[in-house]
């Protein structure tokens, strides 16, 4: 969970207060506080710009900072010790493998550069490029060549992984192998942190999600009450039977419903009673009440609320204004 | 982990790295070969005047001059530049694997390579050209080693100078190509003429001058002591020069 600091606990792998970083007048983290603990895994959304890659990259030691506390692993990761890259494995926005190396040959170099590194074999089958073991980097989809990237990352056995848009580019059943192996390292004691602009993404995965906007922390929390989701309107819909008009409809008193494309639509903050009201109304009529749903507010509404920006899932792999 | 076996691996994968990739080979031994052949072949038998070499035999130490150019300044640049610009180098940067054994890796790959071509262009020499083998053998190897070192640390140091992998050919060899024209690596140059005035200032001129004079055969070492210093000076400069100034990512537009 990420806590403020007061409340921190005794196993954070990551603590980070005030951090704190501009290029020339831009102001990329404006005091950003973060803490996360063992096992858990975090995911900064945000849009292109918001400081994502920028804070991931001073946790992983790549930039400096210009205020702030961090520590990762109990080490300033500003300091680019050894013994704190070897705990860490890290997946960058770019596909960064050597083309003419074999996907063994990559992984054995990789792995020989950690004290106690996973097996080569275990790391192929882990990241489902059995099939290509053999083969040439330069030879592999662009799909391939990012899972070879991530059992790159995970050939040292790290404790601590940043994904950086893990699965951009992806089709949708390697989007699913990838989060199943990403549950499995959290399952193993290992901490994630991951940035994403796939809302679901975020949601299978992340025990807390960080939204960042203008280079501050704009909310915290669990998916599922993120920004006070879990407390928002619910919305009704269902197209009326023939002939019924709005004012026919038995609708709980003070809900403002309107008709959109044939359907009927309302906004209600409890929807249990009202939806008795009306299904108890349509079956003594002997009617139904077709497509009917109950919307809660998805992540991504929470999320375009809270940057106010709209931003479609999928606009990715941009760098940030960094 | 132990950091010299690290390397020591590390040379084994860029050596990899380099027979598989066919662009490398050509320009650091297709090229030199088919100029040695050709050309040398061509020629008469008339001496380099100033050297006691016939001009196929002068072709034979230039050409292994540029292939070694080839090998440890293009060659290095490229690779350098094309691993910053994907990502592999800052990749790298985040294991913990040691930079001296991440560029003893590369360095090692270039001496294997340059062992192989100067034992093919000076076999091509012995063969037809009646090149003699070297008369200091020792003066020979010595040069070419001063020659690795001042090569890599230009390979290196130009790297600083490329923004992008777009940019790379461009900058390195419009940087080099210019220097080998008036060095005297396809023809020799009259002494004291204004191109090899010119060329007095740049490294390779003395790297063809030191090793024409170790396989020259006459009195004393064969060294030429004050050509390795100019050599050693422009490695000391261009070593410098990329320790303040190297750069792990590739510079790009800000988004």
């Amino acid at each position: 969970m990420v806590a403020r600091s007061d409340s921190s606990g005794p196993d954070a792998v990551i603590r980070v207060t005030g951090l704190t970083k501009s290029y020339g007048d831009f102001v990329a983290l404006d005091g950003i506080d973060l803490e996360v603990q063992r096992g858990e895994v975090l995911a900064l959304l945000g849009p292109n710009g918001a400081g994502k890659t920028t804070a991931v990259e001073i946790l992983e030691g790549y930039r400096t900072r210009d205020a702030g506390e961090v520590s990762v692993l109990g080490h300033d990761p500003a300091r680019r010790e050894r013994a704190l890259r070897s705990r860490v494995g890290i997946v960058l926005q770019e596909c960064a493998v050597d083309p003419y190396l074999t996907v063994t040959e990559a992984l054995t170099q990789r792995a020989g550069l950690y004290d106690h590194p996973r097996g080569v074999d275990e790391v192929v089958g882990l990241v489902g490029l059995g099939a290509k073991a053999g083969s040439r980097v330069k030879t592999l989809s662009g799909g391939q060549q990012r899972r070879l990237d991530l059992g790159l990352a995970l050939v040292g056995d790290p404790e601590l992984i940043f994904l950086d848009e893990p699965t951009t580019g992806f089709d949708p059943s390697a989007r699913r192998e990838a989060w199943e192996v990403v549950h499995d390292l959290c399952a193993e004691g290992r901490t994630v942190i991951l940035t994403t602009h796939y809302m679901d993404e975020a949601q299978a995965l992340a025990d807390t999600v960080v939204v960042l906007a203008g280079g501050r922390v704009v909310a915290t929390g669990p998916p599922d009450t993120l920004g006070g989701r879990d407390q928002g309107m619910s919305t009704v819909r269902f197209v009326p039977p023939d002939g019924v008009g709005l004012a026919d409809l038995p609708l709980p008193a003070g809900v403002e419903a309107r008709v959109r494309a044939g359907f009927v639509e309302f906004a209600v903050a409890e929807p249990t009673a009202a939806l008795h009201a009306l299904t108890r109304w349509a079956l003594e009529r002997g009617e139904g009440l077709s497509g009917l749903a109950v919307e809660r507010p998805s992540l991504e509404d929470v999320y375009l609320a809270l940057t106010g920006e709209p931003e479609a899932p999928g606009t990715d792999g941009e760098e940030e204004g960094s | 982990m132990n950091d010299a076996r690290v390397a020591i691996a590390q040379v084994g994968y860029e050596q990899k790295a380099y027979w598989r990739n066919p662009m490398a080979a050509i320009f650091t031994f297709a090229f030199p070969i088919i100029f040695l052949l050709v050309v040398g072949g061509s020629a008469g038998p008339s001496r380099v005047p100033g050297y006691t070499l016939r001009y196929s035999q002068y072709i034979v130490v230039a050409m292994l001059t540029f292939g070694l150019i080839a090998a440890c300044y293009t060659n290095l640049a490229m690779v350098i530049c094309t691993r910053r610009e994907s990502g592999v180098l800052k990749r790298m940067r985040g294991t913990p694997i040691a930079i001296g054994s991440y560029i003893a890796g590369l360095i090692g790959s270039v001496l294997i390579v340059v062992a192989v071509l100067t034992v093919l262009v000076v076999a091509l020499g012995l063969a037809f050209y009646d090149l003699h083998f070297p008369y200091h053998p020792f003066a020979v190897v010595l040069t070419l080693v001063v020659g690795i070192i001042t090569f890599c640390s230009l390979g290196l140091a130009v790297t600083v100078l490329v923004p992008n992998a777009d940019a790379a050919p461009a900058i390195i060899n419009g940087l080099y190509f210019p220097v080998v024209f008036i060095s005297g690596v396809f023809y020799p140059l009259a002494q004291d003429s204004v191109l090899a005035r010119i060329a007095d200032w740049f490294p390779i001129f003395h790297m063809i001058r030191a090793l024409v004079s170790a396989f020259e055969g006459g009195p004393g070492s064969g060294l030429r002591v004050g050509d390795l210093v100019v050599m050693v000076a422009w490695a000391v400069g261009a070593l410098v020069f990329t320790a303040r100034r190297f750069r792990w990512e590739a510079r790009r537009p800000k988004a």
